[in-house]
């Protein structure tokens, strides 16, 4: 199985591209698409409908996106196993994270028109393929000096342009696609470590106060040691970290986890 | 450029509805400037990105492109420091904040090319021949107006991402003088490709290609009566151009004077 990940800020094109490229490899391969999104998407269901290959939707709702994704990767995996090529894309939100695995492809769809290289962190730094999208917009100057700097971050990466609209360059990404390793029964690794999240704030936390944040990070911590941190969800919460938060805030009773109450 | 072109190659493609289309090939030369006409939508802007990125049947077109009758190298296409094709698309706006100076210095750099003295001021003084206002390097890149930022591109083009092979993406919508703009581009020995919809520009041409539903479907060489028929018009817009200037100077206009000019000897396009 090959496991590609894209990523990109919401915007770049990402699903109109991935959408071009599903649609060149869906009948040479079998292909899962994993759509992660913070809120609300109804892509999966599109892809699903128009191209007719199997689908799924994970939305990160009070957790961070990409610490999300992490968790969620093996599970995708697992159920996959008869798949070829399985495609996840995550809105990588916060730029201090990759979700790029060594053993995959990652590829950053980056919109020309969004400012500086050098502003991204590992969503663009640690790509094994750059996708420049929305080239059109620009003069061939502007393009290449963009390319330059792209260069200057990530210096290993592979660069194309492509455009969502048209699906021009999408076929350089399949190209990629197809000659990229298929990954191993193995544990997969993260290309660049997730920032961390340990404070008050992380447990719900709304109040902006040093007291307030330090009593929060500290009940949170004591549920945290009571949960089995299993994400079994009986308690019907996605995560157990969804749950004590919403224990903390007094939106549900410790006892709805069964691992509590015993 | 090291690279020595003398002859481009268009092998055909299909259409938008899988057709074969209307010809074997399509060979440019050296020297020679082509117009691709037809409908919006038509699939002109299509044939210069088969251009742009040499395609080799991997376009929607399906088309291949040959240079010097060889397949070009992969290499080609993307590393702007070999790049043959300097294009100018129809973007009106730049998206850098940075100064006009620098912006061009750091083009430059990113082409790999070494500046002189003086360079960046001849880039200036060239598309301030094409655009009414004039443009200083001290300038921000986003202030510029859509015919200022074009006047740059277009000066960009031909003196910054020199390269054998120009295409050109419907230039008479920059608001710029586009005659003048045609004259810094198209330089003896290049090989020019013009989408346009204005017939003036088309007629200019050594030959045009016609193009509909995504296919080409006729190629033509320009006759001398067309070249000719292209002089009147191109005459005529500049005399609505000369009329725009009295106006926004707040004159009066008061009788049209119609006296065309018989074509002088130019050096051959």
């Amino acid at each position: 199985m090959k496991f590609i990940i894209f990523a990109g800020t919401p915007g770049s094109g990402k699903t109109s591209i991935i959408k071009y490229i599903i649609q060149e490899l869906k009948n040479d391969f079998k292909l899962f698409f994993a759509k992660f999104d913070c809120l609300q998407t109804s892509d999966d269901e599109r892809i699903a409908k128009e191209y007719k290959i199997p689908t799924v939707k994970k939305l990160a709702g009070e957790l961070c996106p990409d610490h999300y994704t992490a968790l969620e990767i093996p599970k995708i995996i697992k159920e996959n196993q008869d798949k070829d090529i399985v495609i996840l894309e995550t809105a990588g939100l916060c730029l201090r994270c990759s979700p790029y695995v060594k053993e995959g492809l990652g590829i950053n769809i980056l919109d020309i028109t969004s400012g500086d290289p050098s502003r991204y962190g590992p969503i663009l730094t640690e790509a094994d393929i750059v996708a420049i999208s929305k080239g059109d917009l620009i003069s061939q100057a502007e393009r290449e000096i963009f390319r330059a700097k792209v260069l200057k971050v990530n210096p290993k990466t592979k660069i194309t342009e492509v455009n969502g609209l048209t699906g021009e360059g999408t076929i350089d990404i399949t190209e990629f696609i197809k000659e990229s390793p298929a990954i191993k029964n193995e544990k997969l690794t993260l290309k660049h470590s997730m920032p961390s999240a340990l404070c008050g704030y992380c447990y719900g936390n709304k109040i902006i106060d040093e007291k307030e944040e330090h009593q929060r990070a500290l009940a949170g911590q004591k549920l945290k040691n009571l949960v089995p941190g299993l994400n079994c969800g009986k308690c019907g919460f996605k995560s157990c970290n969804e749950f004590i938060r919403a224990v903390l805030d007094g939106r549900a009773k410790k006892e709805q986890c069964p691992f509590i109450k015993q | 450029m090291s690279e020595e072109i003398n002859k481009i190659t268009i092998l055909s493609g299909t259409n938008k509805f899988g057709e074969k289309e209307r010809f074997e090939k399509i060979d440019i030369k050296k020297g020679e400037v082509v117009a691709i006409v037809g409908h919006t939508g038509a699939g002109k802007s299509q044939l210069l990105y088969d251009l742009e990125r040499l395609a080799q049947k991997d376009t929607k077109s399906k088309r291949k492109i040959l240079v010097n009758n060889e397949i070009p190298d992969k290499e080609l296409r993307f590393n702007p420091k070999r790049k043959l094709i300097a294009s100018l698309a129809q973007s009106m706006n730049f998206f850098t904040d940075m100064s006009v100076g620098d912006f061009l210095q750091l083009h430059l750099e990113s082409r790999g090319k070494k500046s002189r003295q003086g360079l960046i001021k001849e880039v200036i003084d060239e598309a301030n021949k094409i655009t009414g206002e004039a443009i200083s390097p001290e300038m921000n890149l986003l202030n510029l107006s859509g015919g200022q930022s074009r006047a740059l591109m277009v000066s960009d083009v031909a003196n910054i991402s020199v390269s054998p092979i120009i295409l050109i993406d419907e230039i008479e919508n920059a608001g710029i003088r586009k005659e003048e703009a045609i004259k810094i581009l198209v330089e003896e020995g290049k090989i020019v490709l013009i989408v346009t919809h204005d017939p003036s520009l088309a007629l200019n041409a050594d030959k045009r290609i016609i193009i509909k539903d995504g296919g080409v479907v006729k190629i033509l060489d320009t006759s001398l009566k067309e070249k000719g028929i292209a002089h009147y018009l191109n005459w005529i817009e500049n005399y609505g151009l000369d009329i725009r200037e009295k106006i926004r100077r707040g004159e009066g206009i008061k009788n049209v004077e119609i006296y065309c000019e018989p074509i002088k000897s130019k050096n051959k396009t």
